[in-house]
């Protein structure tokens, strides 16, 4: 079935009206602000571009902005060095279809359950004498509890966990692409399970850990349930910065931080896509 | 090849398998031990056993009103986003239009918005609009919020039918709206039932997105314990986190039932 003409129309028709009207305008009198003078804890309605003046020079910015990406590149990285054994493990030893959807089952749960819950088990987890601790003591790895709450690591260590399975499922899906005759192609040819891994299946999949990697980079970097719970005041991100600005009603501030968090989403995405088409694909 | 596979690779995939799944499912295991836990400080292991953090949730009503709220909202914004998100999926697939391929990538883009941003342009908004506290503000938020899941994945299962029947039942005089509604919808009645899971777990999820449009009357689950954490950590949470593994396993094994079949890999979006 053809859809053109008044029928596209009255196809779109609902979905442009809820966007424009819930979406772009809400953003559009949000970021506005961004350009509107902050005074005496009143906003003033007049042009200005002295909150971004502000951002860009208050040098406690440039303090948020590193945390971020930081906290945005390890999270990426460690998900990612996680998430490529598993997704390749479930695609290479998992051969019945039953099992399969198992295993998959268990690996995408957590997306089920609420971020709040999921940061409150790594609470208990994290604690002082809690599991991670008390079993580091008894193995004696450590002698006394390392601190892993309200801190960095806490912070790193749980969200490496939430956004787990957004590294997974695009690898797991690349991996399925996968033309079986290459791996045997290699294996007649001569080449070792390693030697297969490295020159064959890891660079024909890099466009699967591009992609799970710009999702997880991004939702890292927009992350705030778990830096605000379990970074104890210590992990200052961009959208911390956002609620306390908006909470302080300083929305020129908040508008110019947002600004600056969507300009490095975007900016992550835009890379990894120029990367992504330089690499050789499945097909 | 693989009847070669030699037992150190089998047995090192294995040990990644079972130490994945491990990790992933600790805090969920974790949650639930602790909310049988005796006392209200996080020790490992828990020194006794009991179920007071049960009985005091039941003490909290507004946990209660806030999970009746947060259901009601969720099937109204993944029922309002598939009325408007099955149509513009419909439109992408098949259309053939200038700017369908950039109309798509902003029909996708809350995806990525990241929340919080979305969640203090919504409170200026409404309250501009003098629509402040109460739920329809809430259901409007998630309705964009979900509204990309489900077209991301009803565009997926439209890709792949065969426009054969379609036009079958077009010679034979259907009307377009017969088509869509007997021959398109009922072929992707599993994506469609997907789609709506998804979306309605997101919704349920949202905390960032909503915070401000929430005022203590009118707070959501996610919001009701984000609150009650900055504030208190007893296994009262745990308790409840329970009660809503459990209503998370209960709704993806019926949706699992409905949609029997449906292959794994394309559930989520790309």
């Amino acid at each position: 079935m053809r859809v053109r003409g008044w029928f596209a129309v009255l196809l779109l028709a609902p979905v442009l009206l809820l966007t424009a009207s819930l979406y772009v305008v809400p953003l559009g009198v949000y970021l506005v602000n961004g350009f509107y003078r902050f005074k005496d804890g009143r906003i003033l309605r007049e042009w200005t571009l002295d909150t971004y003046a502000a951002f860009l020079t208050d040098a406690f910015s440039y303090k948020i902005v590193s945390t971020s990406l930081l906290l945005a590149a390890i999270v990426t990285a460690l998900a990612l060095l996680v998430g490529y054994p598993l997704a390749y493990a479930l695609h290479t030893r998992v051969r019945s279809a039953r099992a399969r959807a198992v295993l998959a089952v268990l690996l995408f749960c957590p997306l089920m359950i609420s971020v709040v819950v999921r940061t409150y088990g790594w609470l208990i987890l994290l604690a002082n004498k809690g599991l991670v601790n008390t079993t580091l003591l008894r193995l004696g790895v450590i002698e006394q509890p390392i601190r892993l709450l309200f801190n960095m690591q806490g912070v790193v260590i749980s969200l490496t966990h939430i956004l787990l399975p957004f590294a997974i499922f695009p690898i797991y899906s690349v991996l399925g692409k996968l033309d079986p005759s290459l791996k045997e192609a290699a294996h007649d040819l001569g080449a070792g399970a390693w030697a297969t891994f490295w020159k064959v299946t890891l660079p024909l999949t890099l466009p699967g850990v591009a992609s799970g990697g710009v999702i997880c980079f991004t939702l890292a970097l927009s992350a705030f349930v778990t830096p605000q719970l379990l970074g104890g005041g210590r992990v200052q991100v961009l959208p911390l910065t956002v609620y306390n600005s908006t909470v302080e009603i300083n929305w020129p501030e908040g508008a110019v931080t947002s600004v600056a968090l969507l300009a490095l989403s975007i900016l992550a995405v835009w890379a990894v896509n120029r990367v992504v088409r330089r690499l050789p694909t499945v097909a | 090849m693989n009847a070669h596979a030699d037992g150190g690779r089998d047995a090192l995939l294995r040990a990644t398998l079972a130490l994945g799944v491990g990790f992933i499912l600790l805090p969920l295991a974790i949650v639930v031990l602790y909310s049988f836990s005796s006392v209200a400080y996080g020790v490992f292991p828990p020194p006794g056993l009991s179920l007071r953090w049960y009985a005091h949730l039941l003490n909290q009503p507004a946990f209660g009103h806030a999970f009746l709220r947060s259901l009601g909202i969720g099937l109204a914004a993944t029922g309002l986003a598939l009325a408007v998100g099955v149509p513009a999926a419909l439109a992408l697939v098949r259309g053939r239009f200038p700017g369908r391929d950039a109309l798509q990538a902003f029909l996708l883009s809350p995806i990525v918005m990241p929340k919080i941003v979305l969640g203090v342009g919504w409170f200026i908004f409404f309250a501009r609009l003098g629509i402040q506290g109460g739920v329809l503000p809430l259901i409007l938020a998630h309705t964009i919020v979900v509204l990309p899941f489900i077209i991301n994945i009803v565009a997926a299962n439209l890709v792949g039918l065969d426009s054969a029947l379609e036009e079958a039942a077009q010679d034979l005089g259907a009307s377009r709206w017969t088509v869509v509604w007997r021959i398109v919808l009922p072929q992707i009645r599993s994506g469609l039932v997907v789609s709506a899971l998804l979306a309605f777990l997101v919704s349920f999820d949202q905390v960032e997105s909503s915070i401000f449009l929430t005022r203590g009357a009118n707070n959501t689950l996610p919001i009701e314990m984000f609150l009650y954490m900055e504030k208190w950590q007893d296994p009262t949470i745990a308790a409840l986190s329970t009660l809503l593994i459990l209503f998370a396993f209960a709704l993806v094994v019926g949706a699992l039932v409905i949609a029997r079949g449906v292959d794994l890999r394309r559930i989520l979006p790309r």
